[in-house]
Formats: structure tokens, C-alpha cells, sequence
């Protein structure tokens, strides 16, 4: 059996996949009947029809007329298991670190869990997007507003084809000052402009 | 006279100061950012969604519905100028648009543009004064099962809509369908699909997935491809059209206003098929002057008066029966579900300040566009001409503001990040977010309404097509899946959107 259109065998997969994930744990909800439908019945029906669709599409990826390398992405088998395998022990060990480990470990964990995962499916860009506007999120609240535009600029023009250090230093300045004053004076949006020191 | 008194109180609401300009900032981001290539009119809304969270819900959905208006004059001005779409609707007018700016005539081709729009705004603004309360009064009289095979017809006609395979389509709606449920259940308050994780009993964030899929995803994959080197050269010249050639493009204006005002009420409908419809009758009628594709005026300004007739007829069916028509329209409605509102026909009679205000600067809103785009086109060249690796950072700041700002959480980040992969992975895998998010918004609207149906029909599926209506509707709908896919539809189905590219 050859791979002949890419797209469809990912997009197959991937149909499959949450098709399958909804089916299943909404078997932990009440089904009720036809007449009184409880909370699993909707997704029941629904992830059941997805992941048969998911199984036509997957199928019609090895017979289709329509060639694509399944190659579309640069993915990375290894990338990927190793934050499987660090993921689902974060995520059943949650509670458990949180309570005897304090919140930092927690969050490390994830994070490389996280970077694992994005990275697996792409180039340096598009990890280094998203794992930039993920610590933006986490830092504007401790870091303030301007700090994290800083970093978000540096990080985001760094994942560019282009860097050029003087014109993005110029930049999030500006864009510092920009956001400050239209988002939190402006707008008046709750951020914390500078870190909230010694509070 | 019950529309000239309606429309009193609406004239009333747009033209008060505040609302002006709110009118105006929405207008102005709008074109704004809708010049910028490679961000869509979805990707703006979600972007200045938060900046109307502070606002009364009219400011508020006066401000939205300018911003869309906004970004799609933003993106046409971009297909004439550098050949690339802003947005898919304005796909088409890149074929003659841009050949005209090539030929030296930029400036008639944007003149052109901002008039029929103009003339199609104001006819479509009309339409929906006038259709509007009919069309709540019958909706009045749905009950659940109507309502459940209205969502049905109109998440078929997105299919329609949808490039490429039928079936990843329909996939993809069904997952949007999928996403929707998650959170809480309002009928048995059970939590679902929520992991345990106290952010998701709220349900996913609407604008997490829309800014993920819309504005992260746009960002990765044009990194990806690398800076485009084309740079808009061209001289614009002046503006206005001669007589010669404004009357030359009249029938196309009024043909596009037509085809583009019905097709925009039709389920599953709006710009996109507008614009595609009135080129393809443009290219049937018109014989002389210049062929298609190669500089014609009438190919400038039918679609682009269809795509602002159309884009603004999409309207009608959100206002009257709460239920979206496109991606866009969802987020509409996205928007007025954070406002407190409930979208639906009891709007129109409960908040008519809202209902006509909202209406009647949809005309504002398009005149404000002509004063604004004309002379301001030197600017938005300008905004051309910056390069993406300043660009993209600004963008990509807005976007994570903004989705932070909904709720002011950081999990929200997360969410949105791993929206912005699974976008990027959609558009790699060629399944088609935007079904997704209309499947999204539907999702717990359809489940309430089909329970509800099938309890007041004591369990009777055969109530869907007992019901005279309903009935209409579920067999319009697969009418429709029969129809695209009957082989030789198929096959000028593909040809439309290989056009396109």
C-alpha cells in the first residue's frame, strides 16, 4: 500500500482521531434516549459519523487520482513521541507536582511538553510563533505589558527570514509604548504596564 | 410607513456623535488592516474584537459591522494594487483589477471599486430594511425543528462553498460541530470535555479559535513561503472614472447589486459566491471592448458591487433568525453573544435601537468608506510597501493582546497557540477552517434545538419532515449534497475555484 495524496492521508488521520477521542469519552456522559437526549448523545452520534468520514478520506489517500507527498510538513516522529511521552505523565502527575513541587516544575514541564509537540509539526517558524505568544500570556501578568512586548517583538522577528537587531529594537519600543497607551490608558484594558515589583 | 419610521430611529442611533465615530475608527482599522495582504476580513474581526469589548453593544456592533466593510474595501484595493487578495472575495477582482493597474489605469479600477460598492451598499441596506421584519415575523413562528433544518441547510450550503473535497468539508463542520459542545451542558450541567480543566467548563474561547486559525495560522504558513517580493511600482493616476467609462460599467454595477443581494441572503451564502457569480455573468454578456482578464472595467465593477451587496445581505439571515450564513457571520454573532445579546427575531421588536442603528450605518458605514478610501488611498499605498518582517510582529502582538484580553487568562494563550497549529495543519491538509468555525457556533444551538423537537415530538424523528417548513428546508439541503456531488457540477466546481487560485 503506497501513500498516493498526502493530504488526505493527514487529514484522514486527523479526522479519525478526534472522531474516535469524542466518541469515546462520551461514554462517561448519559446517553438518555431519542426522546429525552442526555448530554452523550449529541457528541456520541457526531464523533461517530467524524471518525467514519475520517476512515473515507484516510482510505481514499491510497487510491486517489490526486498525487501529494505526505510529506506536506516537515514531520518528526521523534519530536513527537518524546512529547507524548512527556506530556501524558505531566498531565496525570499534575496534581500531584503542583501539591508536593510547587507550580514552577509544573509549568516546565508542560512548556517542554508543549515545545515538543509544536515542534514536531514544523520548522523553527512556527514553533517559535507560538511558543513565543504562549509566554506572552504567562508573562504579561507577572512581567507587565511592556517587558512581554519586548520579548513577543524579539522573539517573533527572530523567527522571520530577516533580522535585523537595530530595526527590531526600534520596533518594540515603539510597539511597547503603542500598546501601552492605547490598550491599558486608551482602552483601559486591566494590564499591568511595568512588573509588579516587591507586591 | 412603518420602514421610513424605522428607519427614523436607526438614522437616529448612526448618527449620533458617538456612534459616527465608532462608525469611523471601525471603517478606518478596518481598511487598515484589510490592506494588509495576507490578513483576511475573518483574521481583522478577531483581531479588533477586543478593542469593542469596552463599548455598549450598539457602539459595539456598529464598530464590527464597520471594521468588516472596512477590511473588504481594504482587500480589493490590495488585489488591483499588488495582485494578491486580501480576502477571498476580492479573489476575482485580481484577474482585470490588477491587469488594469498594470495598464496604468489603477486609479479608475479603485474609483470604480469604492463607487459600486457604494451604489450596492446603499441598494443592500434597503433590502434589508425592507426583508428584515417579514423574515423575523415568520422566524417568530419556527419552533425547534424548523430551526434545526434551517442550521442543516445552511451548514450544507458552507459545503457548497467550500473549496475542494466535499467531504473534508463536511468533516470539518462536523468537528466545529464537536468543538462547540465542549463546556458546560446547559440542559444537565454536566461539564464536557473538559478535562478537569476549570477554563474549559466555559467551553472553548470563540475568539481563541478564530484569531489561532485565522491570524497565527496566516502567520506560520507566510513564513513559511518566504517574503514576497512583489512590490506594488505602479502608477495610480487619478482617481475618478471618466463618463465614458462609469457608464460603460453602470449595467455591471446594477447586475451585481441584484445577483449580489440575493445570493448574499441564501444560507451559506454571502460575498464569496456574490462576487464569483456576477464576474462569470459579466463575462457571459459582455462582448466587446477588451476581453475578460485582460483590463476590463466591468470586471472590476460587477463582482466587487456584488461582494458588498452580497457581504452585506449576509445580514439578514443573522439578524432575523440568529443563525450565521458564513464564517464572518459567526463571528457576528460570536460578538453579540459577548455583548450579552441573544441573537435571534425577538432583537428586531426588543432592542429596535440596536436592530436599526446597527442597519442603517451599514449605509453610513459605506459612505464614510467612499470619503475615506479615495483620498486616503496614498496612505494605504504606502502600507503596501512595508515589508512582512516588520509587519507580521505588529500583527502577531495585536492578536495576543487581544486574545488575552477576552478573559484576561493566560491558559486562553494555549488554546489559541494550538489553534494556530491545527490551522496551519488544516490549510497544509486542504480541509477548510472556515466551515469549522460556523460548525462551532452552530453546534450547541443545534443539539438545544434538536432536543427540544424531539421531546415535543415525543421521540419521533419523522417530525423533521412532517413539519411543512422544516420539511422545504431538509429537502432543499440534500437537494444540494445530491447535487454537488453529481459528477459534472463537481467538475465546474473545481474549475470556479482553480480560477481563483
Amino acid at each position: 500500500m503506497q501513500i498516493k495524496n498526502g493530504k488526505d492521508f493527514w487529514s484522514g488521520l486527523m479526522f479519525m482521531g478526534f472522531g474516535i477521542a469524542f466518541f469515546v469519552l462520551s461514554r462517561d456522559y448519559t446517553m438518555g434516549s431519542a426522546l429525552r437526549m442526555g448530554p452523550g448523545y449529541f457528541p456520541t452520534v457526531l464523533g461517530g459519523i467524524l471518525a467514519i468520514l475520517g476512515l473515507m478520506v484516510f482510505a481514499r489517500s491510497f487510491k486517489s487520482e490526486i498525487e501529494h507527498t505526505w510529506r506536506i510538513f516537515p514531520f518528526n516522529w521523534k519530536l513527537f513521541t518524546a512529547a507524548v511521552i512527556v506530556g501524558i505523565p505531566a498531565f496525570i502527575l499534575q496534581k500531584w507536582m503542583y501539591a508536593n513541587l510547587g507550580q514552577w516544575p509544573v509549568y516546565l514541564v508542560n512548556g517542554v511538553g508543549i515545545v515538543l509537540f509544536f515542534a514536531s509539526f514544523g520548522k523553527r517558524s512556527l514553533y517559535q510563533i507560538l511558543v513565543i505568544t504562549i509566554l506572552f500570556g504567562y508573562l504579561l501578568k507577572p512581567a507587565g505589558l511592556v517587558i512581554s512586548t519586548i520579548l513577543l517583538i524579539f522573539g517573533a522577528a527572530m523567527a522571520g527570514h530577516e533580522f535585523k537587531f537595530k530595526e527590531v529594537a526600534i520596533m518594540a519600543v515603539v510597539l511597547a509604548a503603542v500598546s501601552s497607551a492605547a490598550f491599558v490608558y486608551g482602552l483601559g484594558l486591566p494590564f499591568p504596564v511595568w512588573p509588579e515589583l516587591g507586591r | 410607513m412603518e420602514l421610513l419610521h424605522n428607519l427614523y430611529i436607526g438614522f437616529g442611533v448612526a448618527l449620533s456623535p458617538i456612534n459616527l465615530w465608532y462608525a469611523f475608527i471601525g471603517c478606518l482599522l478596518g481598511t487598515l488592516i484589510g490592506v494588509l495582504p495576507g490578513i483576511g476580513p475573518l483574521a481583522t474581526i478577531a483581531m479588533l474584537l477586543p478593542v469593542t469589548f469596552t463599548l455598549n453593544p450598539t457602539s459595539a456592533l456598529i464598530m464590527l459591522a464597520g471594521i468588516y466593510y472596512g477590511a473588504q474595501y481594504g482587500g480589493s484595493t490590495t488585489a488591483i494594487l499588488v495582485n494578491i487578495p486580501g480576502e477571498t472575495s476580492s479573489a476575482i477582482t485580481v484577474l482585470d483589477g490588477y491587469q488594469m493597474a498594470r495598464q496604468g489605469r489603477a486609479g479608475p479600477a479603485l474609483g470604480i471599486a469604492a463607487l459600486g460598492s457604494f451604489i450596492a451598499g446603499s441598494a443592500a441596506t434597503l433590502v434589508i430594511a425592507m426583508a428584515a421584519p417579514p423574515l423575523a415575523e415568520i422566524a417568530l413562528k419556527f419552533g425547534p425543528a424548523e430551526y434545526f433544518s434551517l442550521m442543516v441547510l445552511g451548514l450544507v450550503g458552507a459545503v457548497v462553498l467550500a473549496h475542494g473535497s466535499v467531504l473534508k468539508a463536511i468533516a470539518m463542520i462536523i468537528l466545529g460541530l464537536l468543538l462547540g459542545l465542549v463546556g458546560t451542558d446547559v440542559n444537565s450541567g454536566v461539564a464536557r470535555f473538559s478535562f478537569g480543566v476549570a477554563e474549559l467548563t466555559d467551553g472553548l474561547g470563540f475568539v481563541g479559535i478564530a484569531m489561532g486559525m485565522f491570524g497565527y495560522g496566516e502567520i506560520i504558513l507566510n513564513l513559511e513561503k518566504g517574503e514576497s517580493t512583489e512590490v506594488f511600482t505602479a502608477k495610480v493616476g487619478k482617481l475618478l472614472p471618466s463618463w465614458d467609462e462609469f457608464a460603460y460599467s453602470t449595467p455591471a454595477i446594477i447586475r451585481g447589486t441584484v445577483l449580489g443581494s440575493i445570493l448574499g441572503i441564501l444560507p451559506g451564502g454571502g460575498a464569496l459566491l456574490a462576487s464569483f457569480a456576477s464576474y462569470a455573468v459579466e463575462k457571459k454578456l459582455t462582448k466587446d471592448r477588451q476581453k475578460f482578464g485582460e483590463g476590463n472595467i466591468r470586471g472590476v465593477a460587477g463582482p466587487e458591487s456584488a461582494n458588498n451587496a452580497g457581504a452585506q445581505t449576509s445580514f439578514i439571515p443573522m439578524l432575523t433568525l440568529g443563525i450565521p450564513s458564513n464564517a464572518i457571520m459567526a463571528m457576528m454573532i460570536g460578538a453579540m453573544m459577548i455583548q450579552g445579546i441573544a441573537p435571534g427575531p425577538q432583537v428586531m421588536t426588543e432592542k429596535p435601537q440596536l436592530f436599526w442603528g446597527m442597519i442603517v450605518s451599514m449605509w453610513v458605514g459605506n459612505a464614510m468608506l467612499v470619503i475615506l478610501n479615495l483620498p486616503l488611498i496614498g496612505i494605504w499605498i504606502k502600507l503596501l510597501t512595508v515589508p512582512y518582517r516588520i509587519l507580521f510582529p505588529s500583527i502577531l502582538l495585536f492578536c495576543t493582546i487581544g486574545v488575552y484580553s477576552v478573559q484576561n487568562s493566560a491558559f486562553d494563550s494555549i488554546q489559541t497557540a494550538l489553534f494556530g497549529l491545527f490551522g496551519y495543519f488544516c490549510v497544509k491538509t486542504e480541509a477548510e477552517p472556515a466551515p469549522m468555525l460556523l460548525g462551532y457556533i452552530l453546534g450547541p444551538l443545534m443539539e438545544e434545538n434538536l432536543r427540544r423537537a424531539m421531546l415535543l415530538s415525543r421521540g419521533d424523528p419523522t417530525v423533521f419532515f412532517i413539519r411543512p417548513i422544516s420539511s422545504v428546508m431538509l429537502v432543499f439541503a440534500i437537494l444540494l449534497l445530491i447535487i454537488i456531488i453529481l459528477p459534472n457540477v463537481r467538475k465546474t466546481r473545481d474549475q470556479a475555484f482553480v480560477e481563483e487560485d
